[in-house]
């Protein structure tokens, strides 16, 4: 086998991996954890690496241009990026921010009825967004085309 | 008063009004920070993570191990108590102590702040 370019992080198998181990990571965290806890724990890392991924692109506080946010975390995050999910678009609804996403990680290979929330992908976006636009939210996975929605569609509202 | 205003004056009652309670938070169930009146030297995010991860794994432990209907999670250091009972369906309270708090003053207060809390979130 060739090794991969100096710039990936793993010499030999470069710096992809299975879907199926990352699921059966956040599986195996809810087994031993609790759904509960194991979602908070998700979610915080994955508001980390929402931030840390606007950071990395130089946009922390570019403000709150949604279609530009979402053509910059589209491609840093779908099929030319880390492939955590697509970002289709952002829109905003009054005071709210819709994100329509597909293909997330956290929603491989759930059965059609899946009540399962995304939360490492939710987190993702929603610290992305916090890092963007300046403003604090909530986020939840209020659509889901497992649940028969015509999208997966993450929506953030300011906290309290 | 905004809502979160109201929250933030009623921990940080709780705090100034019961002795050795030094310093308190409502957390909501996906680990973000409601309201802090945590010390300076704390992170918010960390703490608001780390309380929320620990009250669902409590409510596990509780219903898991057959302890009945959960009602706090309570951690003892060498320096004190971190305390954290829920405050509403979708919220928890995070309270901290010194070393030698009178834990029954305590939970009175912390229960009567908690359903505040309660009430002010709907």
């Amino acid at each position: 086998m060739n090794s991969m370019q100096s710039d990936t992080l793993r010499p030999q198998l470069g710096d992809f991996n299975s879907i199926i181990c990352f699921k059966a990571a956040v599986v195996g965290v809810e087994e031993a954890l609790g759904e509960r806890a194991a979602r908070v724990a998700l979610i915080s890392a994955g508001r980390k690496r929402g931030v840390a991924l606007v950071e990395s692109l130089g946009l922390t506080g570019q403000g709150a241009d949604l279609q530009v946010a979402a053509a910059q975390l589209g491609a840093a995050l779908g099929v030319d990026g880390t492939r955590l999910c697509n970002v289709e678009r952002i829109v905003q609804e009054g005071e709210n921010i819709r994100v329509i996403v597909s293909d997330t990680v956290c929603m491989a290979g759930e059965p059609q009825g899946s009540t399962r929330e995304c939360s490492f992908t939710l987190g993702a976006v929603h610290g992305a967004l916090e890092a963007l636009t300046g403003r604090k939210l909530r986020g939840k996975h209020v659509e889901s085309r497992w649940r028969g929605d015509a999208d997966d569609v993450f929506e953030f509202t300011s906290r309290v | 008063m905004s809502r979160a205003d109201q929250i933030l004056k009623e921990i940080k009652t709780l705090s100034s009004t019961t002795p050795d309670v030094e310093a308190a938070a409502v957390i909501d169930n996906d680990g973000l920070m409601i309201a802090s009146a945590l010390g300076a030297d704390m992170d918010d995010d960390a703490v608001a993570a780390m309380g929320a991860a620990l009250l669902g794994l409590g409510e596990r432990s509780a219903s898991e191990l057959t302890r009945g209907d959960f009602e706090m999670v309570m951690i003892r250091g060498g320096d004190g108590y971190l305390m954290l009972v829920r405050s509403g369906h979708d919220s928890v309270l995070c309270v901290l102590t010194s070393r030698n708090a009178k834990l029954g003053l305590i939970f009175l207060d912390v229960s009567r702040a908690a359903k505040e809390v309660g009430r002010l979130l709907g």
